[in-house]
Order: structure tokens, then sequence, then C-alpha cells
């Protein structure tokens, strides 16, 4: 995309939002009149429970494709932060309390060595998390010598298999994460500054924005969200296993992209992110309940993911080109 | 004269490029790996083995070629993997059905070639970035593959088809492939307009576009000799073994983008050369290769392998970092 | 360049770390339970039945049932057979309709989500192989809390998450027949090696575990030289055994495949390093997967059980749940042309003796 026509809109996409939120409503009245099965607050709010992984990630990576980078190692980070929760429990005796804030504060940790090389040795986002997608699967596999973890006390799963008035406990987390980040995106001058990072990095720097740090914090936020997912997933699913997140990535950058977040940075809404996976969340969930099997699934999301951007960049040019 | 001419030519400035570049960072690797390993253990060193690992990752090397091509041009394909198992699929299954068998060697790089330009086209002309057409191409082709084949055994085919098991004075095929077409689109890439043209786009599209370059046509011509790339592998990914499971190789694409990127390609394109992502290809290949003769427990083998990946870029970032400080 | 250093001294530590460390076999930490040699059965101990059960499920006992089948994953050549065999067992009882439907991967966090879909359906019962048995419980104990009747194969779950199992065979029967097999290919001190998929596949590292223990007690003077993984990858598995022929040269008198992805891998890489004869290969593999090497002469037998008549098995048990014809307690079920089957292990229903597929019959198998 030109310099220009980056200028030219607001870092604020808004049509794009409410294009997808149209699909959104017609997706789900599509299914709903498909099935009876869909519609209901009990699979809606399953569906939440379902994919609260993804989203809780699908969040900073909205801010990390908003500065022009990329996290590929994200679906890594979980996995290890799963298997270092099992092990710092039943390995290393901790308490299990203890054991959940290291496995987050490990995840919070990879998030942090992602930032560090990414600034200090200026490696570009997509090659560094290349490699520490293969290096923490690794270190998953290899501390967890391919061993589970299980037998977790009953307080242990009402975070992933528990409700809270009647909606799944880890979604009330996925809202509070969701209400947080949107307030520093939009309202703050930290989120202002990644739209501006984005943008062009070298401006920002000169402007005085603190560019090295707030990367810092970006990706260490993004490894912190995938620890936490790891820990919601293990109490979903009472083990833990050394491949747990894999393709977490390719998921939650679909979702932050079909949300409107241009690749290029600079562009991108919360908003939209959380239109994004819920959209997919509920277009898989949809059709699998029509009938519609697996593998014509992925055919169709992937075809509505491409169609979806290129009917909004359509509209973009012949609003651009009208006003 | 001729040495006069020469030291200014394109090709020395390359030549001296490659001397001070991750090229010879990964040749180094290379060899030191075969020394270290050798000494550990002499049969890895053994013409056998050195055969295996070239001769097993050759489609890896090739594919990487045309993923390279794209990287340079901007962009990047992480559907590849998809693709190879389809065209692998359709080849086998035209070789059961009795097709000619240069139809069958053939029909993956026709069918390569249009889906790759058609994505290059989407990217090009609708401006949508290559990571989400390729990203929904990667979920299209892996899901259309399983709904018809179900991952069916295709067995049974004919003897001539299994190109990738032939050998030419005593050397494996594919290795000829793979050397061949790396040496051939290294210099094409320098050497013609569109190769040329790819750097441009991917370092600087208005530059190019002001100089008179096409950026669309170059990024559609970019796709479409990537797809050539990826037919040329799929057969011989496909003529490997003389059955063929018709389901898409897991992890292929990851694989053939960090060859092409540990090859020195920038993701920022503009720079980087095939030959590096060849090399880096049969380092990785070789890693592998050397993790089972050094006893390394499988469940570290992928936390080396990464630890390896991040040393090598470092070593080029380091080595970029002290040519650009005059050292 | 400081970072430099580290990074090199973190690798070194690392491959040192990785090289010290136990080598690693394959196989499970679970005690094991070989067989006697000669092969007199071994005395199995009655169990009592320890399946879970559904509460609230419907009775449908001789009306229409609508299955689910959620294997590990689709677009393999075994799953692909085990549908057949649901496919046959459906049109033989005519009051039944099975769909397969799955992840493309073998991953445990999509398996989940396909079945609680179907839950949410509303199907009369879920067959599964899992990826898991621990992370798929808590998704099938819900099926069953929705009056969903629920039997695995294949790949076992936690017993009180799924009424009953249709085991293919023991695991030490399937270590039996596989050291065996080998033996009589490679001698008494011949050495092998194993080539397994990944080392977090339950079955798989059951195996292992059983064929050593079977080993050491029957065939001591064999040598197990090593084992590596090759996940579901057929270049992979190529790979890796081309790698261990390499490296063993001809010391290596056998190789193992665990999967059926492994085992034509690894006999593609005996038959083109012209070891035929000189290595044998042995391994679980589909026929169809296998055929041009059992013509070929390079592997003599391949060991397998019907997926077939496992998928085959797997709905009529189904279908005998819901007709109410086998309850906790039973010891045997009525499978149409399987005959009678036997419950074992308190709520695991055998499908019988590994079957051996060899030159004489792989050309009457389709799968």
């Amino acid at each position: 995309m030109s310099v220009e026509a980056r200028a030219a809109r607001p870092p604020f996409a808004y049509h794009h939002e409410l294009l997808l939120l149209i699909v959104l409503f017609l997706v789900v009245g599509v299914l709903a009149v498909g099935t009876d099965t869909f519609l209901t607050v009990d699979n809606v709010l399953n569906q939440g429970r379902l994919m609260t992984e993804v989203a809780l990630v699908a969040l900073p990576m909205t801010f990390i494709i908003i500065t022009g980078g990329i996290d590929l190692s994200v679906g890594s980070i979980m996995g290890l932060a799963a298997i270092m929760l099992g092990v710092a429990w039943k390995n290393l005796g901790l308490p299990l309390e203890l054991a959940i804030v290291v496995s987050i504060g490990v995840g919070a940790v990879a998030g942090f060595f992602n930032g560090l090389l990414i600034n200090r040795l200026r490696v570009p986002p997509l090659i560094m998390t290349l490699a520490t997608l293969a290096l923490y699967r690794g270190l998953a596999e290899g501390i967890s010598q391919a061993r589970s973890v299980r037998g977790y006390p009953e307080w242990f799963f009402v975070l992933g298999q528990g409700e809270v008035f009647g909606v799944p406990t880890q979604l009330w987390i996925l809202l509070v994460a969701i209400i947080a980040f949107w307030i520093v995106l939009a309202k703050t001058t930290f989120g202002r500054s990644l739209y501006a990072i984005g943008f062009n990095e070298e401006a920002a720097r000169f402007s005085g924005i603190p560019v090295n740090r707030i990367k810092l914090i970006i990706y260490t936020l993004s490894g912190t969200m995938a620890g936490l997912a790891g820990y919601i997933f293990v109490s979903r699913v009472s083990t833990t296993r050394s491949d747990m997140g894999t393709g977490l990535e390719l998921d939650a950058i679909a979702a932050v992209v079909l949300g409107g977040t241009s690749i290029f940075g600079g562009v991108g809404t919360i908003a939209g992110t959380v239109v994004g996976f819920t959209l997919i969340q509920l277009l898989k969930n949809g059709l699998a309940l029509s009938g519609v099997k697996g593998d014509a699934t992925i055919v169709v999301i992937g075809t509505v993911l491409i169609l979806s951007i290129l009917v909004s960049n359509f509209l973009q040019r012949r609003r651009g080109a009208g006003s | 004269m001729a040495a006069a001419a020469f030291s200014t030519s394109a090709g020395y400035r390359d030549l001296r490029r490659m001397v001070l570049g991750q090229e010879l960072v990964l040749f180094i690797a290379i060899v030191l790996l075969f020394v270290v390993v050798g000494l550990i253990n002499p049969r890895f060193v053994a013409e056998r083995n050195i055969s295996s690992i070239f001769l097993g990752n050759a489609y890896i090397a090739v594919a990487a070629i045309g993923m390279s091509m794209v990287i340079i041009s901007g962009n990047i394909d992480i559907s590849v993997g998809s693709l190879i198992g389809v065209l692998a699929t359709v080849s086998g299954t035209l070789a059961v059905n009795g097709v000619p068998i240069i139809i069958c060697w053939l029909a993956p790089l026709v069918i390569g070639i249009a889906i790759t330009a058609g994505m290059g086209a989407i990217v090009a002309y609708f401006h949508i970035p290559s990571i989400v057409v390729t990203l929904g191409m990667l979920s299209i082709l892996k899901g259309g593959l399983i709904s018809v084949t179900g991952g069916a055994w295709i067995t049974n085919l004919p003897p001539e088809f299994f190109l990738s098991q032939t050998r030419l004075l005593g050397i494996p095929t594919p290795i000829y492939f793979m050397i061949g077409l790396t040496i051939a689109a290294a210099a094409w890439m320098r050497l013609s307009a569109t190769g040329r043209a790819i750097y441009a786009v991917g370092g600087n599209v208005e530059a190019a576009r002001l100089s008179g370059i096409d950026p669309a046509a170059t990024v559609v011509k970019a796709f479409a000799i990537h797809g050539f790339f990826v037919g040329i592998a799929a057969v011989l990914f496909a003529t490997q073994l003389s059955v063929i499971q018709s389901t898409v190789p897991p992890n292929l694409e990851l694989t053939i983008i960090t060859a092409s990127v540990v090859g020195g390609v920038s993701i920022l394109g503009g720079t980087g050369t095939v030959i590096g992502s060849t090399l880096a290809a049969i380092l990785i290949a070789a890693i592998a290769s050397s993790m089972v003769f050094v006893n390394i427990s499988p469940f570290w083998m992928r936390a080396v392998q990464g630890v390896l990946i991040l040393v090598t870029v470092l070593a080029d970032l380091w080595r970029r970092q002290r040519q650009r400080r005059g050292l | 360049m400081k970072r430099f250093a580290i990074i090199i001294a973190t690798t070194t530590a690392l491959t040192g770390a990785a090289m010290a460390a136990d080598p690693w076999d394959g196989g499970d930490d679970l005690p094991t339970n070989p067989l006697a040699c000669d092969g007199t059965p071994g005395t199995v101990a009655a169990k009592d039945y320890d399946g879970g059960q559904p509460t609230g499920a419907a009775d449908k006992a001789g009306q229409e049932i609508t299955l689910i089948d959620i294997p590990k994953l689709v677009g393999v050549g075994y799953f692909a057979a085990t549908t057949e065999g649901m496919r046959q067992a459906a049109e033989e009882l005519g009051n039944v309709k099975v769909t397969t439907d799955g992840p493309t991967e073998a991953n445990i966090d999509d398996q989940i989500t396909f079945i609680d879909n179907y839950v949410t359906q509303g199907v009369d019962g879920v067959l599964f192989a899992a990826n898991d048995p621990v992370a798929i419980a808590p998704v099938l104990k819900k099926a069953l809390s929705s009056g969903i009747h629920v039997v695995g194969y294949d790949a076992n779950s936690e017993p009180d998450a799924r009424e009953w199992f249709v085991n293919q065979a023991e695991f030490n029967g399937i270590a039996k027949s596989l050291i065996d097999s080998m033996a009589a290919e490679i001698g008494e001190d011949g050495k092998f090696a194993i080539v397994t998929s990944t080392f977090t596949t339950p079955n798989q590292a059951r195996w292992i575990a059983e064929m050593q223990a079977y080993q050491e007690a029957c065939h001591p003077n064999m040598e197990w030289l090593e084992t590596v993984e090759a996940q579901e990858d057929n270049i992979l598995s190529f790979n890796q055994a081309n790698t261990l022929i390499n490296k063993y040269g001809d010391d290596l008198d056998g190789i193992f495949g665990m999967t059926s992805v492994a085992t034509p891998a690894a006999a593609e890489a005996v038959t083109q390093a012209g070891a035929c004869g000189d290595t044998a290969v042995v391994g679980l593999a589909t026929p169809n997967a296998m055929r041009p090497y059992v013509e070929s002469g390079c592997v003599k037998s391949v060991v397998l059980w019907s997926p077939v008549d496992l998928g085959y098995a797997a709905v009529y048990v189904m279908r005998a749940v819901v007709d109410g014809k086998l309850s906790p307690g039973d010891t045997e079920v009525e499978a149409g042309r399987l005959g009678k089957l036997q419950v074992v292990n308190g709520s695991e229903i055998l499908l019988g003796s590994p079957f051996i597929f060899d030159k004489s019959n792989v050309n009457d198998f389709d799968f």
C-alpha cells in the first residue's frame, strides 16, 4: 500500500468493522435458520469457552501487527507454559498456585526474549518468532520428556470447565481482557504510539516515542497472554501435553487480519479483532452443527478470509476515490 | 582488460558479496558440521549418508528456490505445503490411471503455476497482503484435498514414474535438479530483467515503479515462477517412495520458509540469494541427520534445531553490523 | 557480541544435556505385562466393569440411531479403513447412520472441539479414537451426561469417560507378534532399531514398552539399538530410516515401523539402500501401503489387525449398547460376522489376535 493512501485514511477504519459486523449477523442468521441447536444460550456460551485461548492471544497480536511486527511463537509459548505448569507442580514440588504463576511467568519471559532480540539485535520479528516457534516447542518437548501431568485438584478445573453466574469462567477473564486492551489501544498514549510505530517507525522514534520499550512491552504481553491461555487450556482438558497450542498463531493472525488490522501496520482495532475471532468461531461451529464436515469447513473459512478482505479493500478504494 | 571488465561487472559484485555474505556463513557451518560429527562418527561422512542427506531434502531446496523469489519480492507463501500435497496427489493419481509418465511429471508444474499465479494476481491487483491470501489458500487446498481423497494411499504406481529414484552417473537425479536449478535460478535472478525487477520491487516499490517496472506484473511473475519450482518439488516428493499418501505433509511450509530465511533472504524483501536458501536447506537436513548420529535425545532435537536457526540468523546480523561499522 | 556468546553457550549446554540424557527408547514408564514366550495365553484377572454410563439416554432399542465417529485425524488410510468397516456394519444392521468427521491433524485441541459440536448437535452415539486419553475425558463425560452413548476404539480414553472400548489387540499381544516376527527373520542375536511417530502418542509408547519387556524376557540376546521419531510424515520417516541404515551399516539387522506411515517408509529406505534381505522390516501398516514391498519380497510380513473389522465391531458394540444387549458385567458381545467378542479388563472388548498380512493375502485387501 502506498504511503499516501495510508496517510489519507484515519487509523480507525470503522467501515471495515461495520462490514464485518454485518457479515457476522448474516452468517449467524443463516446458520440459525439452518439448525436449531446453533443460536441457543448454551451453545453460544460454550463457543465462548472454546475460543478463549485464541481470543486471548489475538488481543496482543493486534497490538503487534499494528506496529508492523508479528509473533509466530505464541502457540509454542502456550505449549511451553502448559508443560511448565505440570513440571513446576509435579517435578519441582511447588504448590499448585505457585506453579500457575510460574507457568504464566515463563510465558512472559519467552515473550520478553522475543522482544529483546527484536530490539537489540534488530532481528525482523518474522524471523525471530519463527526461530522461537521451533525453540520454545523444542523446550516444551525436552522439558516434558513426553510425560503428561495429570491429577489436579477439583478447584483447578473451575477456570477451564466451571461457570460463574452461568457464564463459563474463562469468558469473564476474556471480557476483562477485551475491555482492558480496547481501552489501552483507543484511549491511551501508548495505544496511539502503536499506530505511530506501525505507520513509520523512524519518524516515531524521532518524535520521542520510546519505540524500543513499547515493543518490548507488547511482545512480553503476547507471551504472557499465551501463558495464560496455556493455563486455561490445561484447566479445560485436565492434562498437559507438549503439542498444545499447535497452530494457535495462524488462528490468531487470521482473526486479527479478518478484523481489519493491516499486516503492513498502522491500522487496526480491538473491536475488529473481537468480531474477527467471534465470526470464525461461530462460522466453524454453525457449519459443524449444520452437518458440514471438518474438511469442508476449513475450505469455507479460507474462502471467507480472502473474500472479506477482498470486498473490504474494494469498498475502501471506492470510498477513497469518491471522497 | 577482461579482468578490469570483470572486476566491475555484476557477476564480480555478486561473487564478492557472496564471499562476505550469508552464503559463506552457511557453507562454513555445513563444513564444520560434517567435520565435527564426522569425527564423532565417521559413518556420518560416508558417501551413503551424504547422498541420503542431499537426496532426502532436495525437494525442499527446490521449493525454497521459488519461496525465496516470493520473499525477495516482499511477499510470502504459507500454502506451499498444502500445494505440494495436492500436486503430488494429482501426479500420482494420473500415473495410476495410465496417463503417459511425462504428463504426470508436467501436470504438477502447470497446475502449480496456475494456482500460484492466481494467488499472485490477487495479491498484486487486489492489494491483499500475501500472508492473508496464502493463509486462506492453505485451508482451501488442505480441506479440498482431504475431502476428495480421504488420505488414501496411492499404490500400484508404474515403475517408470519414480523420477527421484533414478540415477545419472551414480548420483541421484534430485541432486541434479537441486544444484542445477539453484545455479540457473541464481543466474536468472541477477541477469534477467524480471529477476532484477523482483529485487527492485521487494526493496522499494516506489523506486521500482519510477524506473519503469510494473510492480504488479512483477509480483505475479514471481509467484508464477515459484509455482514452477513448487511443481518440480512436488514431483520429486511424489516419486521418492513407492507409495504416496494423498495428504498434506505436516509442517512443510515452515521448513521451506526457514530454509529461505536462514539462507539470508530478507523478509523485508530486496536481498538474499537462492544459493543461500539451498545451502540452508542442506544445512537443516544435515543437522537433522547429525542429531541421530550424535545420539541427541529426540526430546531435545527440536530445541537444538531452533537454537541453531537462531545462531545462524544472528551470525548473519552480526556480520552485517560489523560491515556497516566498517570493520 | 555478549548476547551472541550467551546463545553459543546455551546451545552447547543444551546439546550437552541432550546427549547426557538417558537414551530414549520410546516406551512409556507404565508397568508391563509380557506374555509367555511359548504363547500360552496369560491369565487375565477378572476386573469389574469400570466404564462410564450415560445419564438420561433415550431408549432407542430397535430404532434408527445416528452415530458420529471422530478418529484421531481424518485424511489417513488407517482411519479411512475404520470408516469403511463402520459403513459395512451400518449397511448390515440397517438401522444405523454413521458419519466420520475429525481434525486434519492429530491434535487434541481440535478433536475436543469436534466432539463438543456433535454433543451440541445431539447425536445418539459417539465413536472415538483419542489423541490423548486424559484430555479427551472432560468432553466425553459431557457427552455421557447429555444422554449420548460413548464407545471408543483404537486409542482409549480414561475408562470412566466411555462405556466400552473396542481394543484391536492387547498391547502385549501386539508386542509379542512384532518381536516374534522380527526374531524369526533376523535370528536370536539380531540387532534392531525402531521408527515411531511422535513420542507423545500413547499407543506407540505402550507397544514399545511391552516390546522391550517381551524381548528381554524371551529373546534376551537380541539387541535394541535405538528409537527415532518421525511424526506422521512419510518423507521424514524415510529420511530417519535412511539415517539409521547409514549410521549402523551392517550392524542393523532389522527395523520396526510403529505406524502405518513409518513402516512403508522404512521398507522404502531398505529397498533403495539395496539392503532387502539383509535388513528386515517388520511393523504395523496397512496392506495398500505395503503392497509393493511385500510383493518384491523385501518385507516378509506385516502385522496389523483389520482396521475395517475394528470399525465394524465398534458400530456393532454401539448398537448392542443401545439395544440393551450389552450391559456392564456382560462377558461377551455379538458382533455380526466377527462372531462373539470377549470382554476383558472390565470394559474393553477384544477384537482378537493380530492379523498377519503377507505375500499370499496382501492383494485381498483394499485399505
